[in-house]
């Protein structure tokens, strides 16, 4: 029996430790799931609007210029710690942004968003549900960036740091 | 006060094992050693028993403590937050490290001198780099100033008595193969030259480990099917996986250790597995607590620790392996034999334990391979495990059926066909009941209830001929996976699932039930509200058998709305019914299971951890004697 074969399990030990290592220093997002909505039409819904006393149909708001949707919730630890590159994204870019408020009670909302600033041009409340299973939304906070046309061109799950605020930006450049 | 005590003690572990590596290397003093195994174990203790404290008592100076506990936690579940995260779950690594290093060291005897000095050596090198970790990118000890008043609260889907006692148990699988790690290694530098018979020494260490992994697998397995409302026991998560495939090199090296100890063939494959048990044990927890793939357990996303436990398993994987590479051949010898006896059964299989383990492990790293050379996303999900695992398991499982009844060294063809005629009979009457019983033309499901008999017949009928060769671990074990196939097969191919909207008043069939939602009702729990559905189940003689009581829970602390499945159990099914979304005037969303045989899951993986107790005991009797 030729002994050398006795040396290949360590080979194959270090060339899986080696992939670990490349993709754990690699820029890398492992909660970047890819969505099956990505360069479809916005999903349609209609709700009630937190802040105005009128029904948001969504065929009426879509499809006229850049707008993101950011899903987020007051009891949602991260989405306030997302917050502050909300309200920059919206202030840098003039950027429309509908929060779509995921299972959360209005009054806290209302405080939330007063404490907090409100970036948001409409505030659609999805008090059960629903809208997130339509956006296949995987977890609180979840942010889609939606062109002209109405269609999804990127989505996010998790919280927005730097990294993914710059690359948002950077894309909603490339999309005027 | 309190929590620095802690942190001293943690340190003090870190340099009891530090002297330890030296002491062992250096003196042939025992009774140095002895001591400083000794007070390493106490440290750690100490610093353990110190954070369940400040957990208990709510010590909400503590980071630890205010990210993962509240005042109006239960107690059990206050406990239970110390390995319920992160940080505390390292200091419970270090614990069971530092106990096998205890038990390791009470192996010591003028003969083996040598060999569990090397051993304790190797030891101590894994628990300073454990301990390093914990200490410096994990501490439990972190302060917070000004102290908080109010903890952030538990996941309570965490709350179940199964999950807080499923990491302890697991863990003394997963660490418990760093003692059979360190005696492989110590095997391998010392080459074996006091010809000491280093199998006897690892074989309850690796019984042990593999008997609590199997309890501590089986509890996350009865978890996931009570607490997460899936309906389903296994869902080849990745961390499901990172358990299994040290359970499968587990099994794979206890049988061979038979054989070592029985002919003193298969040494270098025996050492093999040895090391390679604890390397997918660190592996899996560098996949759990790195963040380099999305799972449900998923603990940190926190890169930097990440590289320090993958630099840490590099060491340790590299130079074990090495080692072998350059050393096993010195542990081949020619005591060949046939394949047809119970040394080649095992053999046999071994080597289907390794390729499922291969498989699994391909399976669980294959999307990262992908993503790594085309930047791809893929993710391998049921379908795959479930076409590559069964078709290995089912002549796997056929050679386990008769593995126990064959003689050693050869068998005779005439004389094994007479000794499985009555268990072929058995075999084929059972499936041919239960065939009729169920009438379902699954051929999966007849070749699992076929497989199962298979494996209970040939046990019984051994144990009835008082056949010399068997133990009494063993027969309970196979007994056991009998059994745990048998459910397998059950719950997975004769599964009903129902999801519909139901309203108050309103009733459905499942198989011969009928189900009829009688009310919904507003409850308080000790830290949760919850709508419960009262749910009445007839049978086809219309005669009540039993009431369901699913809730869905919202815990005001931690915003978090769980739901409590409900489920009635007998020896042939359970009806599993899980009260989804809903209001009073549309209805709620409700999903009713109708899961065959799951109880044998439970029944079968009990009676595999008695078997390992029982083999344990043996083989510490034999050993300390």
């Amino acid at each position: 029996m030729k002994k050398q074969i006795l040396i290949v399990p360590s080979i194959f030990f270090l060339f899986i430790i080696s992939i670990f290592f490349y993709l754990l220093t690699i820029d890398r997002n492992p909660s970047e799931i890819p969505s099956n909505l990505i360069n479809k039409t916005v999903p349609f819904f209609e709700t009630e609007t937190l802040l105005k006393n009128k029904k948001f149909i969504s065929s009426n708001e879509f499809g006229n210029e850049i707008i993101l949707v950011n899903f987020f919730a007051t009891w949602c630890k991260p989405c306030r710690e997302e917050h502050k590159y909300i309200i920059k994204l919206s202030k840098k870019n003039n950027l429309r942004i509908i929060g779509i408020n995921y299972k959360d009670d209005p009054k806290k909302s209302i405080a939330w968003l007063k404490n907090l600033g409100n970036p948001y041009s409409d505030v659609p409340l999805d008090k059960n549900g629903r809208i997130a299973i339509d956006w296949g939304v995987y977890g609180i906070p979840e942010t889609f960036v939606i062109n002209s046309d109405g269609i999804i061109e990127y989505r996010h799950v998790g919280p927005i740091t730097k990294k993914i605020y710059e690359k948002i930006n950077l894309l909603i450049s490339t999309l005027k | 006060m309190i929590p620095t005590i802690g942190n001293f003690a943690l340190w003090l572990s870190f340099f009891f094992s530090v002297f330890q590596l030296i002491f062992s290397r250096r003196s042939k003093n025992i009774k140095y050693i002895g001591l400083i195994v000794n007070c390493l174990f106490f440290s750690t203790l100490i610093s353990f028993f110190l954070l369940m404290y400040s957990h208990v008592v709510s010590d909400f100076s503590i980071i630890n403590v205010v990210e993962n506990s509240h005042t109006t936690k239960p107690l059990l579940y206050k406990i239970a937050g110390v390995w319920g995260n992160h940080e505390g779950s390292m200091l419970l690594w270090i614990l069971v490290l530092a106990l096998f290093n205890y038990f390791i060291f009470k192996l010591i005897n003028k003969e083996n001198l040598f060999f569990i000095l090397k051993t304790l050596e190797v030891q101590a090198f894994i628990i300073i780099g454990f301990s390093l970790f914990t200490i410096f990118t994990s501490n439990p000890f972190l302060r917070i100033l000004p102290a908080q008043l109010e903890g952030l609260g538990f996941n309570p889907i965490l709350q179940d008595p199964a999950l807080a006692i499923h990491p302890p148990l697991l863990y003394l699988g997963y660490v418990g193969f760093s003692a059979v790690f360190s005696m492989s290694v110590a095997t391998l530098i010392l080459n074996n030259k006091q010809n000491i018979f280093w199998y006897n020494c690892m074989k309850p260490f690796v019984l042990a480990a593999w008997t609590f992994l199997t309890i501590g697998i089986t509890l996350g397995s009865v978890w996931a099917y009570y607490e997460l409302g899936w309906g389903g026991w296994w869902f080849w998560d990745p961390v499901e996986n990172a358990s299994f495939m040290p359970w499968l090199i587990g099994t794979a090296l206890l049988h061979s250790l038979i054989i070592v100890e029985k002919r003193k063939s298969l040494q270098a494959w025996v050492l093999l597995l040895a090391i390679l048990a604890f390397l997918l044990s660190v592996i899996g927890t560098f996949l759990v607590r790195s963040g380099i793939l999305t799972s449900v357990h998923t603990f940190a996303l926190d890169p930097s620790r990440g590289i320090y436990i993958l630099v840490f398993t590099a060491l340790l994987g590299g130079y074990s392996l090495i080692l072998f590479g350059t050393r096993s051949k010195n542990f081949f010898n020619n005591n060949y034999f046939s394949l047809f006896s119970k040394e080649g059964s095992i053999l046999v299989n071994n080597i289907f334990m390794a390729v499922v383990c291969a498989t699994v492990f391909l399976g669980t790293i294959y999307p990262l391979i992908v993503e790594a050379f085309t930047n791809n996303k893929i993710s391998v999900g049921e379908p795959y495990y479930n076409s590559t695992v069964i078709p290995i398991m089912i002549p796997a499982f056929i050679v386990m059926g008769v593995g126990p009844i064959l003689n050693w060294g050869k068998e005779d063809k005439f004389k094994f066909l007479k000794k499985i005629f009555p268990s072929i009979l058995f075999t084929l009457s059972m499936t041919v009941i239960i065939f009729l019983f169920y009438k379902s033309y699954s051929i999966l499901g007849i070749a699992g209830i076929f497989l199962s008999f298979w494996i209970i017949s040939n046990n019984i009928f051994n144990i009835i001929k008082k056949n010399k060769n068997y133990s009494m671990g063993m027969f309970v074990a196979h007994l056991g996976a009998g059994l745990l196939i048998l459910g397998i097969t059950g719950s997975s191919v004769w599964q009903d699932e129902k999801i519909i909207t139901m309203k108050v008043n309103s009733e459905v069939k499942i198989k011969n039930y009928n189900i009829i939602f009688d009310n919904i009702e507003e409850i308080k729990g000790i830290n949760y509200i919850a709508i419960r559905g009262n749910f009445l189940v007839h049978n086809d003689k219309k005669k009540i058998i039993t009431k369901l009581n699913p809730e869905n829970r919202f815990y005001p602390i931690t915003n978090i709305f769980t739901t409590e499945a409900s489920i009635h159990t007998n020896l042939s099914r359970d009806l599993y019914i899980v009260l989804g979304e809903g209001n009073i005037n549309d209805g709620w969303v409700v999903r009713i299971y109708y899961n065959p045989l799951v109880i044998w899951i439970w029944i079968g993986s009990l009676l595999i951890f008695f078997g390992g107790i029982i083999s344990l005991n043996i083989n510490l009797k034999k050993l300390l004697k």
